[in-house]
């Protein structure tokens, strides 16, 4: 039963995404729910139903946050581009996360890529490498902060803050 | 109206100011990894006012979603590729010859 709803959901997406590309014309409507059923189909292969659940309420928050923080990340690398001593000081940095496996850990890695000072390089597991713009700044701090708000995301229990991290190399 | 159209020019010299600032830095930068950082962060800024401007005048709700969700694919496709170009060139970089200017 609760198969049938995420595929019913997914199918719901879809036909939105539909209606968008087709700039909201009914002519194309019943090939484009031939093709919402089938991508909805194969996306069950592909994603399956995970355990857990995206909460539409955190999910808007975090787009706040992440917006606000990728305007920050804009004009913060606009700046030291402009600035004529170019101002960086680049090293690797090594987080241990502790979010789950599978989306909530891409979401955050591909978040960071777009926040302020932050690059990812490899996800391996649990161990997450990133590029530093400033060493100097509070990376730890960032990618704390960012972590804690997937974890709402996705309903998670919040990861406690005695988790350990290094600061790589 | 007019006051319509002069917001959207604002954002839209703002969003072309930003893509010539991340390609200011791409020639700036002398890291690879230091370039794709101006490129993804500065370059969705950049797209973020384009599409804010075309938004404000979209001729329908689909059309403004539409927009949008250019934006939305543009920004996965960008940070996905920035990993995967990053990831690359930490491979290439080997372990064994420490970056510059790491330290910790």
């Amino acid at each position: 039963m609760k198969t049938v709803a995420t595929i019913l959901g997914r199918v719901i997406l879809l036909l939105l995404v539909w209606w968008a590309f087709t700039e909201g014309d009914v002519s194309g409507l019943g090939f484009g729910l031939v093709i919402a059923i089938l991508v909805a189909a194969v996306s069950m292969r592909l994603y399956p139903r995970g355990a857990a659940r995206i909460r539409p309420v955190q999910l808007w928050l975090f787009v706040l946050f992440f917006l606000g923080r990728s305007v920050v990340a804009g004009i913060d690398v606009a700046r030291r581009v402009l600035s004529p001593s170019l101002p960086v000081d680049p090293g690797y940095f090594t987080v241990h996360l502790t979010l789950p496996e599978g989306s909530p850990r891409w979401l955050l890695a591909n978040a960071l890529s777009l926040m302020p000072g932050t690059l990812s390089v490899s996800l391996d597991g649990p161990r997450l490498e990133l590029h530093c713009l400033d060493t100097q700044s509070s990376v730890e701090e960032d990618v704390r902060a960012a972590e804690q708000k997937v974890a709402r995301v996705f309903g998670l229990p919040l990861p406690d803050e005695t988790c350990h991290s290094e600061g790589a190399r | 109206m007019a006051f319509v159209q002069v917001v959207q020019g604002i954002l839209l010299v703002t969003g072309c100011l930003f893509f010539a600032i991340g390609t200011l830095g791409l020639f700036r930068f002398s890291d690879t990894l230091l370039r794709i950082h101006a490129l993804t962060k500065v370059d969705n800024l950049g797209l973020g006012f384009i599409i804010l401007a075309l938004v404000l005048n979209a001729a329908s709700l689909a059309i403004g979603v539409k927009v949008l969700l250019i934006w939305v694919v543009a920004l996965a496709a960008s940070a996905t590729s920035a990993h995967l170009i990053a990831r690359a060139a930490r491979l290439q970089q080997g372990d064994d010859s420490e970056p510059k200017g790491s330290h910790d």
